[in-house]
């Protein structure tokens, strides 16, 4: 049968299920009984929307809307931004001094014991670009690109343990179990490729994140809307590939016999499911060509390839910035990357703020500079947004882990301020917001919380968190948890 | 006070009663609360004055908390009413920028049921299941069972007939998946389409009662338990490293094939090892709360994740055992239902004093036998090693406050630490206290030196209490504990010459400790007296010198101890305050060397010997901690572990039954109740949810849906049941006829005439009932993620019939496996090793790397309690069943299975069909599959491959995943 027919046939079915009830109970067999608990997901355009062939079909969100899609970068491990974007004169004054008490007073620490040492900026920074933006020295490339970047520098979060707190950033949530960013967004818009997974996840660094794919994980809403992560060697997606000697025409031919006989079951027990499976086999067979083809950098020229470091093959954070890009430009709502290595503690020279943080500020400062002027060329940065950050910040005091003097220069992790930034659409360029204490500490004006930065980006992609909302376990689940979350007015363009 | 407020917790009737007095003639009709009012309380009224927020004071999730507002009786007088009435934008209710103002016949009925006394009723979960009355229906012949008549009758209600009974191949298939997870194969199809014709009914319950004798029913049911306990073989969160727990899972599919009765298996679960003499088994059962999260990465507060796994405990049980969403109340009153935010933590309390804390080691573990025939043994050995370790403690324990001790405190001290540790002294309680102050150094040294006083003229024993740094503060949030790894003592007389003492025993204060306080005499391991790895209250022990020590005048006692033990890379557990005692009594000697004592002594190595030969795997249990040592539990200020509120005891909320009287010994210091009145509590038959939640449970698996939807949510916010009475019909037998076994709950229900039901669906019914809620067709829905798996093994006949063991690891794509930490191997056995072809419930389940297969067809990962799977269709899986190394290899497998099974290509293609479909193909159907392998033929592909294209057709065949 052809996609045309089929997609008539549960178009009609669609169309006879338009009431409350017949939604929901479609649900209830299909996608997921749990929207059936109460009436607010009657009036959630999000949920209205979801079709049985493709619940990832590409919808309107119920606001205007600036952000088509997303590229989220997150650096693995807490990034300093008093090495990178917090400029913090005092703070070279107060190097090798003994740390305040009142900055430990009532504070929890990873590492950090007694009284240590504040640490002085261990890099220059300069400002660039018309808007005057401070970066050190260690992100050349980036540096001018400020003008098209927004820095908030008062993030906050609740976690001062990685894993809980990388589970904070991409969930709402410190534990295992809830959906992502990427899952909420693709779940409320769907993907505007239907050959692809409207939510990919790119990995670097050489180690996954530690709390692994509960960082894209879809939770509580259908599995359809997690996070598929996409390789560059072997399968760019799982299972891809047919079974060694099995040729492309000969699984045409074994799709078209599965089509006939869940045809003739459906005539016989008259399941609506039956059709969405048919529907689904026919979208696996075109994502088996599509993905591959998506994750190909050899296509992309020479300059190209330059200008983002990216080597076809190779699974570096490079090659991942340009296949971000790639993704977007077929439609694909949420990229997320995620790359190892910035827990820059002075344990080791890999995790000290003098060696293997240099290493990771020059895989990565190309490539994302290079992403941002590639979106901008093509006209993709009007309606996709790109996001950067870690999972925390770092103390402006040297990390003192079990009393001791660390064999390399590091700080500890810290909660109360860090830096993330956005560029793209719907928000303003070249603009700073919010300001810390002297040292880069705790925020002196304008603290934003992770569920305020996850509120915003609903708010771009035309969603009120507050009524973004799904019914689970007696609680009407948000991304942003159930303390008041609030969109960051000033950073809107 | 007004005088319903005496009469009307008592009992609600009595409202009614006196209410009814100023009834009308008209009004007869008694206003119906739950269906009538609660609704519109809970549309209007709950968001300001409900569990959350209490705007002014006022609540209507209590009748006593709403009467502040309703003269029961006059709605005239009850401000309730007025403030709905009013006209004033000021006055009204809802305040007009909060909602729309209620209709006019919303406020007709609720000044009717004011009228009528204001009658209030708990919301239905929170009242008993009573039997009902068999409803009459329009065809008693129909009903083969009880519970037919209630489906019968509201189906007759909405005028609709029942489907007819389903083929017997088709009963056949969902019986025998629902009831072992596999399918039935063409030969047992054949001999039951016999059995029907000769036996007629009897070869239906003959069959069901052969598939439960099957151990894959106990497999099938325990995944579906293991969902709710949140089973997993790694630890979660931080490393996610492998947790060794296994015989936990392999204990639930024996009790399940045991039918051991729910109310035993629940009492094992909550208290196994309360009970008097618990066996291994009892005390596996326990394992179940270990399944939650721990934190292994460097720097993370041992503390916060232990809480959290006690809060994760309570929320279990609640949603596996009671249906309800208690997470909300850890920080605030429930919104919607009877709930205190109290409750939370005085249910936390019966979970607060276990000895676990979030350690690496995952200790306290048992040893459970890996061959279970020696379970007895090892069960009786641990019974009498733990009662002799008990009694020599006790014995040997008198050393630290023996009034003949005469202990005497050391009232001057200097002390001095090394690295960058500073301590100081001072005097407290009259005597001389050490404190450290700031930075704590890892494997810092400390030395006490104190001037022993005039009358010490000999030295036979020290006494070193350790206690927190902040001695008050640390009672209710501890402090990282301290090790002793190594002490070492000197006496130094006038001259400054020294005179080193050999101690011989170290006792502590507790019967049995995580660490032996006599490694404090063993400089080579970092162990030794501890209180590990928290301190809530100072801790004491005796060192005992091999011989007493002549003490000259103005001699000192010198004490070096070395505090060897850091925890998760960064905290040193360090001993922060401490004071020390001497005894000059020769007391130590005879105690300790009482010859009683000693054989006993010798006796315990000989049993801790004898129980070390028996081979084991160490898995984490609960065990409770010393009662002068418990944890106290206080109520967190808005759920936050740091602001603790007020200090509670172990209770359940009021809203449901009382804890039975505890068993506890008279005599007992702790007379608080515990888990195990918790666990009696649960099933004694007064709990108004167990029941019900457990028989819907077992019905969602079956139907597809529970009779209560939202199986995790039996509260007020949840949906209501669509067949009431069915479900305290079922939930009533359960508990009552059948002594809570779910077999004979099981059996029920396959052999009821609303499960033979022919699944088709009605195009009559598709518009008003798609989803089956009414049960007027049988069930039909894709198998859960393992059933698929396990399903094509069987059919291609490379199942493995082995149960239990270590977890195994089938294959996965590459590229999946990249554990964070580097140590936990994917060995996936060769082709052809059974354990490659194990049954799913067997596989490693490690939370942040999912299974592929099962997290493609929505397996949870398992980190916390899931109550029901959702069921998503999405084409990662057909490219996991077209093209996963499993199914490639059952596909191939298959084939060869196939064309070596008979000559004739119809006669394959036929038996194939059958095998995964359990039905006969039609002529459509052979055709499709016949041109398939025909065309495959004619492309030059062998026999071999053309067979497998047609194979693979069959294992994706929608029908084939669905039951």
């Amino acid at each position: 049968m052809q996609r045309e027919q089929l997609e008539q046939q549960i178009e009609r079915q669609t169309l006879e299920s338009r009431t409350r009830r017949h939604f929901l109970q479609n649900c209830a067999t299909g996608l997921g009984g749990l929207w059936m608990a109460t009436e607010s997901q009657a009036t959630d355009p999000a949920a209205t929307k979801h079709n049985q062939l493709n619940p990832l079909n590409p919808s309107t969100p119920p606001l205007p809307a600036k952000v088509k899609r997303v590229i989220y970068l997150h650096m693995v491990g807490a990034p300093s931004q008093l090495e990178l974007f917090d400029y913090k004169p005092e703070l070279n004054a107060l190097d090798g001094k003994d740390c305040p008490a009142s900055f430990l007073e009532g504070k929890r620490f990873a590492f950090i014991n007694g009284t240590p040492k504040m640490l002085g900026h261990q890099y220059k920074f300069q400002q660039h670009g018309k808007s005057g933006m401070w970066v050190s020295e260690q992100m050349p490339h980036l540096s001018k690109t400020v003008d098209d970047i927004c820095f908030i520098k008062t993030m906050q979060t609740e976690q001062f343990n990685h894993g809980p707190a990388q589970l904070m950033v991409h969930t709402g949530a410190s534990q295992m179990g809830s959906p992502s960013i990427g899952s909420w967004v693709t779940w409320g818009l769907g993907s505007e490729n239907s050959d692809l997974p409207g939510f990919i996840v790119l990995l670097s660094g050489g180690r996954l994140p530690r709390v692994g794919k509960a960082l894209w994980s879809s939770g509580f809403l259908p599995s359809v809307y997690q996070g598929v992560q996409c390789r560059s060697q072997g399968d760019p997606v799982l299972n891809a590939s047919n079974p060694e000697g099995v040729s492309r025409q000969q699984r045409r031919q074994v799709l078209d016999t599965l089509e006939q006989l869940n045809r003739e079951s459906h005539q016989q027990f008259g399941d609506p499911e039956t059709l969405t499976r048919i529907a689904q086999y026919e979208m696996a067979f075109r994502m088996q060509t599509a993905a591959p083809e998506a994750m190909d950098l050899s296509s992309e020229t020479a300059d190209t390839l330059q200008a983002y470091g990216a080597e076809p093959g190779k699974e570096s954070f490079a090659n991942n910035c340009l296949l971000a890009r790639r993704l977007v430009e077929k439609g694909v709502r949420f990229v997320q990357l995620f790359d190892w290595g910035w827990d820059t503690h002075g344990s080791n020279q890999g995790e000290s703020l003098n060696h293997g943080f240099r290493k990771k500020c020059t895989q990565t400062d190309k490539p994302i500079a290079a992403l941002l002027q590639d979106l901008r060329q093509r006209g993709l940065l009007e309606d996709t947004l790109v996001v950067w950050g870690g999972e925390f910040g770092r103390t402006p005091m040297r990390e003192n882990r079990m009393g001791g003097t660390m064999a390399f220069m590091g700080r500890d992790h810290s909660p109360d301020a860090f830096t993330m930034w956005m560029a793209g659409a719907g928000v303003k360029g070249g603009y700073s917001h919010g300001v810390t204490d002297p040292v880069g500490y705790t925020p002196a004006e304008n603290p934003v919380q992770l569920r305020d930065l996850h509120a915003t980006l609903l708010h771009l992609m035309g969603f009120d968190h507050r009524k973004m909302s799904v019914p689970f376990k007696g609680l009407d689940q948000r991304l942003t948890g159930v303390k008041t979350a609030t969109v960051i007015k000033d950073v809107l363009s | 006070m007004k005088i319903e407020h005496l009469f009307v917790p008592l009992t609600c009737v009595l409202a009614v009663l006196l209410g009814e007095s100023h009834l009308n003639a008209a009004d007869a009709v008694m206003i119906d609360f739950t269906s009538q009012i609660r609704p519109i309380l809970r549309d209007h009224c709950l968001d300001c004055h409900g569990g959350v927020k209490q705007a002014a004071d006022l609540s209507f999730i209590h009748r006593d908390a709403a009467l502040e507002v309703i003269e029961a009786g006059s709605p005239d007088e009850s401000a309730l009413i007025q403030r709905l009435r009013s006209k004033d934008a000021d006055e009204v209710m809802p305040p007009p920028e909060h909602g729309s103002p209620l209709t006019g016949d919303e406020i007709k009925l609720l000044t009717r049921w004011v009228e009528q006394g204001a009658a209030w009723e708990q919301p239905w979960a929170y009242q008993p299941p009573l039997a009902p009355k068999p409803p009459s229906v329009s065809a008693a012949q129909w009903c083969q069972q009880p519970l037919d008549r209630f489906v019968l009758a509201s189906l007759d209600q909405q005028r609709i007939s029942p489907a007819p009974q389903a083929p017997p191949e088709q009963w056949l298939r969902r019986v025998t998946l629902d009831l072992t997870g596999l399918p039935p194969t063409p030969e047992q199809i054949q001999q039951f389409l016999k059995s029907v014709k000769t036996d007629g009914q009897d070869a239906y319950s003959n069959t069901v009662d052969e598939l439960l004798k099957s151990p894959g029913y106990g497999e099938r049911w325990a995944s579906v338990w293991l969902d709710q306990v949140r089973y997993a073989d790694s630890r979660g969160l931080g490393a996610d490293g492998r947790r060794e727990i296994w015989k936990y899972r392999d204990w639930v599919i024996d009790a399940i094939n045991d039918d051991m009765p729910f109310d035993e298996f629940t009492i094992k679960q909550i208290a196994g090892d309360l009970l008097p003499s618990p066996t291994i088994d009892d005390r596996v059962a326990t394992a179940v709360h270990r399944l939650t999260q721990t934190n292994e990465e460097g720097g993370t507060d041992d503390e916060e994740f232990r809480i959290n796994a006690v809060l994760d405990r309570v929320s279990t049980v609640w949603q596996t055992w009671q249906g309800v969403t208690f997470g909300c109340v850890q920080c605030h009153a429930h919104p919607y239902d009877p709930l205190q935010h109290e409750d939370f933590y005085r249910f936390a309390a019966f979970f607060n004093n276990t000895s676990d804390c979030d350690l690496n080691s995952e200790l306290p573990l048992l040893a459970v036998p890996v061959d279970p025939a020696d379970n007895a043994k090892a069960g009786k050995l641990d019974q009498k090693i733990t009662a002799l370790q008990h009694s020599i403690w006790k014995r040997e324990s008198a050393a630290l406050d023996a009034p003949e001790a005469n202990w005497q405190f050391l009232t001057a001290m200097t002390a001095s630490a090394n690295k960058s540790t500073e301590v100081a002294v001072e005097q407290r309680h009259d005597r001389a206290e050490y404190y450290t102050i700031d930075t704590l150094s890892s494997n810092t040294e400390i030395t006490l030196e104190m001037p022993l006083k005039a009358n010490s003229k000999r030295v036979t024993a020290i006494r070193i209490t350790i206690a927190p740094g902040d001695p008050e503060k640390a009672k209710r949030d501890s402090e990282w504990g301290f090790v002793l790894s190594h002490v070492q003592a000197t006496v130094i007389n006038q001259k400054g010459e020294t005179n080193p003492i050999t101690f011989t025993r170290v006792i502590g204060d507790e019967a049995a400790p995580f660490k032996n306080p006599e490694d404090s005499l063993n400089d080579k391991t970092n162990n030794g007296f501890a209180a590990y790895s928290r301190i809530h209250y100072p801790r004491t022990a005796v060192f005992v010198l091999e011989s007493g020590v002549e003490v000259a005048e103005s001699s000192t006692l010198k004490i070096k101890f070395r505090n060897g033990v850091t925890e998760l890379g960064a905290f040193p557990l360090i001993a922060k305050r401490g004071y020390v005692a001497v005894s000059r009594e020769p007391i130590f000697k005879p105690l300790l060397n009482a010859p009683e004592l000693l054989s006993d002594k010798q006796q315990l190595s000989f049993l801790r010997a004898e129980r070390a030969m028996i081979p084991s795997s160490n898995i984490p249990v609960l065990s409770e901690r010393p009662s002068h040592l418990k944890r106290p539990t206080h109520v967190f200020t808005r759920g936050l572990f740091l602001t603790k509120g007020k200090e509670v005891q172990p209770g359940v909320p009021a809203v449901l039954a009382p804890l039975p009287q505890p068993n506890n010994d008279a005599t007992a210091s702790d007379v608080s109740a515990s888990r195990l009145e918790l666990a009696h509590w649960l099933v004694n038959g007064e709990n108004p949810l167990t029941a019900r939640v457990t028989v819907n449970r077992v019905w969602a698996r079956l139907f597809g849906a529970g009779i209560v939807a939202t199986e995790e949510d039996f509260g007020s916010s949840g949906e209501p049941p669509s067949h009431p009475k069915l479900l305290d019909q079922l939930a009533f037998q359960f508990q009552n006829d059948f002594g809570w076994s779910q077999k004979q709950l099981v059996r029920t229900i396959v052999l009821s005439s609303t499960y033979r039901q022919d699944s088709k669906m009605r195009p009559e019914l598709q518009e008003t009932d798609a989803t089956n809620r009414l049960l007027a067709r049988g069930p039909r829905f894709r198998m859960p993620a393992e059933m698929i798996r396990d399903n094509a093994l069987l059919i291609s006949g490379l199942l493995s019939p082995q149960m239990h063991g270590v977890p195994v690891h089938p294959p996965i794509p590459g590229g999946v496996w990249k554990p964070f930490q580097g140590g936990d191997k994917w060995k996936t056995p060769e082709i052809g090793d059974s354990d490659r072809y194990r049954k799913s419930i067997y596989t490693y389940t490690k939370r942040s790397i999912p299974f592929p297969m099962f997290a493609a067809f929505d397996a949870p990962s398992r980190e916390f309690c899931t109550p029901r799977r959702l069921r998503s269709n999405t084409p990662l899986q057909a490219l996991m069943t077209l093209n996963d190394a499993t199914f490639v290899e059952c596909s191939k497998a298959l084939a060869k299975k196939l064309l070596d099974s008979q000559p004739k290509l119809e006669a394959q293609l036929r038996y194939g069909f059958v095998a995964v479909t359990s039905r006969e193909p039609n002529e459509n159907e052979m055709k499709a599959l016949a041109g398939l392998y025909k065309n495959c033929r004619q492309q030059q592909s062998n026999e071999l491959d053309s067979m497998t294209a047609v194979t693979s057709v069959l294992l994706n065949l929608d029908e084939s995943m669905s039951k």
